[in-house]
């Protein structure tokens, strides 16, 4: 019985990895594909001269990054600052607004039934309509904001939002915080609801306000959580790129220039694809550096937490 | 015991995540005063999720007032309109071939995701269940974190070199590699939620490892499988840097690509971009008021494990 018993065994784990292995094969031929050979590829025409009819058309060692770092370039450098302060501010508002709603969504549960329809049209609009929306909304000519700010004597001309300095990058950014607000209430809802009904209660029946249960109860408990909300929200804005697409190209000036429609642009624009791929090999370390600390962080606290 | 009646027992039933349908919290009994405070509060939170829900209704419900203007009306820069047309409705249609970019995106976005599910749930398992290839888990999640630009000049230099440059084929292959690591990472919630002495029930009464997988786990992850598949058919019909490379053709254009082509034409009004923009995202609308507590379970089982 127990020799049988061993046999199973035995034969059970050749076979689990061989059967593992096969259910595998087919992710590791697409990241194969789809992630080690761009990265490969990409890192060999950043050190060479390269347009799309012709990649690889002369060698230039390092070049393009010479360029684009000591060289004559002012562009780049700028843009990563700014898609670093662009995805930090968003996030940072979105958990913000998005944990405020989710504690309103705790405390009005019927009110939050019918919310959820709504929370969800923001997230599933294609961002490139998003971008289309808020584009209308804030035309100076016949956008909505444009004629309520003229109709309540607020301002006395329309202004152009996507078209002066400052509103340009806060206009993506509030276009942005729309569209991923929604997300990162659920996200944080279905945190809180972590939090046991019970100890919020006996805090509630100790005399504890809102205020106090949510500062020293639900934040404490819900905090490794909200950390990867935030972290994923950060990830996830370092890629944009639809929004700069629709609402600004990039402008006015560089002032809405971030990395990843920077890249596009050099490489899909100005054709030089070697000094485009040396610009995303700079990116990808940028975002790495970036991220590598909170995601570091958000272990040991999730190993603190768990 | 047979695989059949330990899955007839249901012992899932916590497997579906449910957002808003708890009953609510049992009242605490308090004096008056606690009561009109309370009253106060739910009051105030009420108005609060008022005003949320207005900004997140602003944008579309303006684009729906758009397409009711005329070209003259939309200056104004007003909500309403005392002259409100039809016009736009079938202007827009005639103008841009509205249903064939939605067809193209929603063809090549189902497709992808079906592709998605069929890469991401056995090596979900794998890693998951089987405790094999951690590494490529790993791998997955971390490429994810890579910006998608870093991928898009090699990628177009391949596609070219295969052909699958225009092609429904090239861009559902693209989607359907491309999300894997989101699939993964929403399954993989799924898949620890099934209790391991199932798979273990089912090896020692001798079933092999793929066999339980099919048989055992893939009907008790169909919640999940639906979730995801339905995510990622939205991150496929919204997605718009790969697709303005690799499907500018009229024969495969998508919505998003046809979309930002009339930024710059003369000929596409306000009202008319309104109406095509509407038609565009309604397909997605539907799915997601159609299958809400599914996407939001799927959504909130990634994040909060």
């Amino acid at each position: 019985m127990s020799a049988a018993f061993s046999v199973i065994l035995r034969g059970g784990t050749a076979n689990r990895s061989a059967a593992a292995w096969l259910m595998l094969t087919p992710v590791i031929i697409g990241l194969l594909v789809f992630a080690v050979f761009p990265s490969v590829y990409v890192a060999g025409l950043s050190v060479t001269k390269s347009t799309l009819g012709q990649p690889f058309k002369a060698w230039i060692g390092l070049g393009n990054y010479r360029w684009l770092t000591v060289g004559g370039d002012s562009t780049f450098l700028p843009s990563l600052a700014r898609a670093a302060l662009f995805s930090f501010a968003v996030a940072v508002v979105e958990l913000w607004l998005g944990l405020w709603l989710a504690v309103l969504l705790t405390s009005s549960r019927r009110a939050g039934r019918l919310l959820r329809s709504v929370l969800l049209l923001p997230l599933m609009t294609p961002p490139v309509l998003v971008g289309v929306a808020w584009k209308l909304l804030l035309a100076p000519g016949g956008g909505l904001v444009n004629g309520e700010l003229l109709s309540l004597g607020l301002i006395d001309a329309p202004v152009s939002f996507l078209g002066t300095t400052p509103w340009a990058l806060v206009s993506i950014m509030v276009a942005d915080v729309w569209q991923w607000t929604p997300f990162v209430t659920l996200l944080a809802y279905a945190a809180l609801r972590q939090v046991p009904d019970d100890v919020v209660e006996a805090a509630m029946l100790d005399g504890a306000g809102p205020a106090s249960i949510f500062w020293r109860i639900q934040l404490p408990l819900t905090s490794h959580l909200l950390l990867a909300i935030f972290v994923l929200r950060l990830i996830m804005a370092f890629k944009v790129f639809d929004l700069v697409y629709v609402l600004t190209f990039g402008g006015p000036g560089n002032s809405t220039d971030m990395s990843g429609f920077t890249i596009w642009r050099t490489g899909l624009r100005e054709f030089d694809v070697g000094l485009a791929s040396a610009q995303t090999v700079l990116f990808a370390a940028f975002v790495s550096i970036v991220l590598l600390p909170l995601l570091w962080l958000h272990r040991r606290v999730e190993e603190h937490a768990s | 015991m047979t695989a059949e009646t330990v899955v007839g027992r249901e012992p899932l039933a916590e497997l579906s995540f449910e957002g808003g349908e708890a009953p609510p919290a049992p009242a605490v009994e308090a004096g008056a005063g606690a009561r009109g405070r309370t009253r106060t509060r739910q009051a105030l939170s009420v108005a609060g999720i008022g005003l949320y829900a207005g900004f997140f209704l602003l944008p579309i419900a303006f684009l729906v007032s758009l397409t009711f203007k005329t070209r003259d009306e939309v200056l104004l820069g007003r909500f309403f309109t005392d002259k409100p047309t039809l016009e736009n409705w079938w202007k827009a249609f005639e103008v841009i071939h509205l249903t064939a970019f939605v067809w193209h995106s929603l063809l090549i976005a189902t497709l992808s995701a079906v592709l998605t599910l069929i890469v991401a749930a056995p090596a979900t398992y794998a890693v998951v269940r089987l405790r094999r290839g951690e590494f490529v888990g790993s791998l997955a999640l971390s490429s994810y974190i890579a910006p998608p630009v870093v991928a898009l000049l090699p990628l177009f230099f391949l596609m070219r070199w295969l052909g699958l440059l225009n092609s429904i084929p090239g861009m559902v292959l693209l989607y359907g590699f491309m999300n894997v690591p989101v699939a993964y990472w929403l399954l993989a919630g799924f898949v620890r939620k099934i209790p391991a002495a199932l798979d273990e029930a089912a090896w020692i009464d001798g079933a092999g490892f793929i066999r339980t997988f099919v048989l055992i786990d893939l009907p008790l992850l169909v919640p999940g499988l639906v979730a995801s598949g339905l995510i990622c058919l939205i991150l496929a019909y919204n997605e718009f840097l790969f697709a303005s490379l690799f499907a500018q053709d009229e024969s495969v254009r998508g919505l998003t690509v046809a979309i930002s082509l009339f930024q710059g034409d003369r000929f596409v009004n306000f009202g008319q971009m309104a109406v095509a923009s509407l038609v565009g995202i309604t397909p997605i609308y539907v799915i997601a008021l159609l299958f809400q507590d599914r996407l939001i379970g799927g959504l909130t089982a990634g994040g909060v494990k």
